[in-house]
């Protein structure tokens, strides 16, 4: 069973091939440019370099959010057209757990896993380490910090962050009375595909038709004309 | 040789199987413009978000219209440029992944140039040189079309697209959106020396052209109106508008087939719909005995068989990308 697995929910870009839950590769570039000039071209290098063709690939994993916009739909339409060439099944993966899976497996760790959503939200998931697998304490949501914060301090344990914004929510809420909070290990700490191919040993694969993108949120457009239709009408 | 062409700049998805460029099997279009009509105009993000969901849909349903597989695809093309960012970057990403795995080329088409070759699905006559005047919601320019893939743009709009202005008319004049259709509708019963409206020209080139004055008198009388009380003749604007800009592009037009001496003049793009351009050019082309090529309502909007079309010729020229292929908002024909 040989899979591609592909991030590109924010602002590095990666790929990852699979053979039978193992991985084989990882190609990452965090230079800042467009995933839709790297990514394609990182995942044909490395099967190139794995001696693997496409066509050798049984389905095709990515991140499918929340994450960046433009990135998730990026990743998906590159999974989408492989696997409707390929005629193979796609494995939608959330970002915030593949980045639970590729972070530390100690036993028993508690992982909150962020990414900066603007508007003074994180995109965020809690998770522990079971048997060495990451289990979901949350599901994914957008969240104020300031919520975060309490229902951290509930569990009264210290938590490891990950992702891109854990560093936001370490420099907003370390100093905070009864909350311990490490940042992830740099290697560990940005989502990867290498979280994606994990996570996805134990998904459901999907015709590519049916695999969609989890932005949890909407257009502004649709968010501006909602708050609009829910304001009192003038006098 | 059986091109796969993927199109997604703007409101509409479209897949396409066209062979040696002027025979259509099939072209899968899905228009959103049911999902943008409440917000007045085409929202970017609501367009990118649901050409991901068809994409897949249309590519299969494409294949099972024409009868063919994959495996018959000789070379896959997409609208690479211009275009709303975030739509182009779906069908791009989805067209060079597609192209990648089935090992055909990949050609990259200029999504005017693919307008422009409408033509050549309508009229299997025609071939360059000619003239083509392109216009749509987002461009409009007069090209020198001196081969399949050499083109020279004439003259442009230094502002808003024709299109463009009958879509703001459309909103001032309370007739929704997307504005060419009510506006053309309404200007059948109107008189179109009812308003007088500008027909600007614009500095040192003749062939440049303006619409953004135009836009604001049609504004201006509607306020004029709101405000005074006095009655709104519609379908008197309506007609008038449709007078102007069509003057505007046929005049233009017919000066720079004279000059350059060229016998065959095509239209193209979504404002060739409009029925007042397409009977001006008719007798325009008439009176100075010049070939007109209108290409019919459905190879006018977005498709994905143009972009077919002109994949074809690119192809024959040797025009290729490769995976790293990237989607660009402007890029010059």
């Amino acid at each position: 069973m040989l899979i591609l697995a592909l991030e590109s929910s924010a602002k590095a870009a990666s790929a990852a091939i699979f053979e039978d839950g193992g991985m084989l590769g990882l190609s990452v570039a965090n230079a800042g440019l467009t995933h839709s000039r790297t990514l394609l071209p990182m995942a044909e290098a490395l099967l190139k370099n794995l001696d693997k063709t496409l066509p050798d690939l049984d389905a095709v994993a990515v991140a499918q959010g929340p994450g960046s916009f433009t990135g998730l739909r990026i990743g998906l339409s590159e999974a989408k057209g492989l696997c409707w060439a390929l005629e193979i099944p796609a494995i939608g993966v959330s970002t915030l757990e593949a980045m639970a899976w590729g972070g530390p497996d100690r036993e028993g760790a508690m992982l909150c896993c962020a990414m900066d959503a603007r508007r003074s939200q994180v995109y965020n998931a809690l998770f522990t380490v079971e048997n060495g697998c990451p289990r979901r304490l949350t599901p994914d949501r957008a969240i104020a910090v300031e919520e975060l914060k309490n229902e951290l301090k509930a569990y009264h344990k210290p938590w490891i962050l990950l992702g891109d914004g854990a560093a936001l929510c370490y420099n907003i809420l370390s100093g905070e009375p009864d909350l311990a909070l490490h940042l992830a290990p740099e290697p560990l700490r940005i989502q990867s595909a290498r979280g994606v191919g994990l996570a996805a040993r134990d998904k459901a694969p999907v015709p590519p038709e049916e695999l969609l993108p989890v932005y949890l949120r909407l257009s502004q457009a649709e968010r501006e004309r909602q708050a609009k239709m829910k304001e009192p009408a003038k006098e | 040789m059986l091109i796969l062409s993927v199109e997604s700049s703007c409101d509409e998805t479209a897949v396409a199987l066209v062979e040696d460029g002027r025979r259509v099997l099939t072209d899968q279009i899905f228009s959103q413009v049911a999902l943008h009509k409440i917000y007045g105009g085409v929202v970017p993000e609501i367009a990118a978000r649901s050409h991901l969901e068809v994409i897949v849909q249309l590519a299969d349903r494409a294949l099972k219209e024409a009868g063919v597989s994959r495996r018959n695809i000789d070379a896959v093309a997409c609208t690479y440029a211009p275009g709303l960012i975030g739509a182009v970057l779906v069908g791009v990403n989805f067209a060079k992944s597609a192209a990648l795995a089935l090992d055909v080329p990949l050609i990259p088409v200029h999504h005017i140039r693919g307008h422009i070759a409408a033509n050549y699905i309508a009229y299997p006559e025609l071939e360059p040189p000619f003239l083509c005047l392109a216009i749509s919601g987002g461009n409009t320019m007069l090209v020198d079309v001196q081969g399949y893939t050499d083109m020279r743009v004439l003259g442009r709009t230094r502002d808003d697209a024709a299109g463009e202005c009958f879509d703001k008319s459309a909103r001032v004049m309370g007739l929704g959106y997307p504005g060419g259709k009510p506006i053309d509708d309404l200007s059948q019963t109107g008189d179109d020396h009812r308003y007088d409206l500008p027909r600007p020209y614009v500095g040192d080139n003749p062939f440049d052209m303006s619409f953004s004055g135009l836009k604001t008198s049609v504004v201006n009388i509607v306020h004029h109106c709101e405000q005074t009380g006095e009655p709104l003749d519609k379908p008197g604007l309506a007609a008038s508008l449709c007078r102007a800009v069509s003057e505007s592009l046929v005049d233009r037009t017919m000066e720079a087939a004279k000059m350059l001496g060229y016998q065959h003049i095509a239209v193209a793009g979504g404002v060739a719909a409009n029925s007042r351009i397409r009977r001006d050019f008719q007798t325009a082309c008439e009176e100075a005995g010049k070939a007109l090529y209108t290409p019919p309502m459905r190879l006018c909007g977005d498709n994905g068989a143009m972009i077919g079309a002109q994949g074809y010729y690119e192809y024959l020229a040797g025009t290729r990308a490769g995976s790293d292929l990237n989607a660009y908002a402007t890029m010059e024909l």
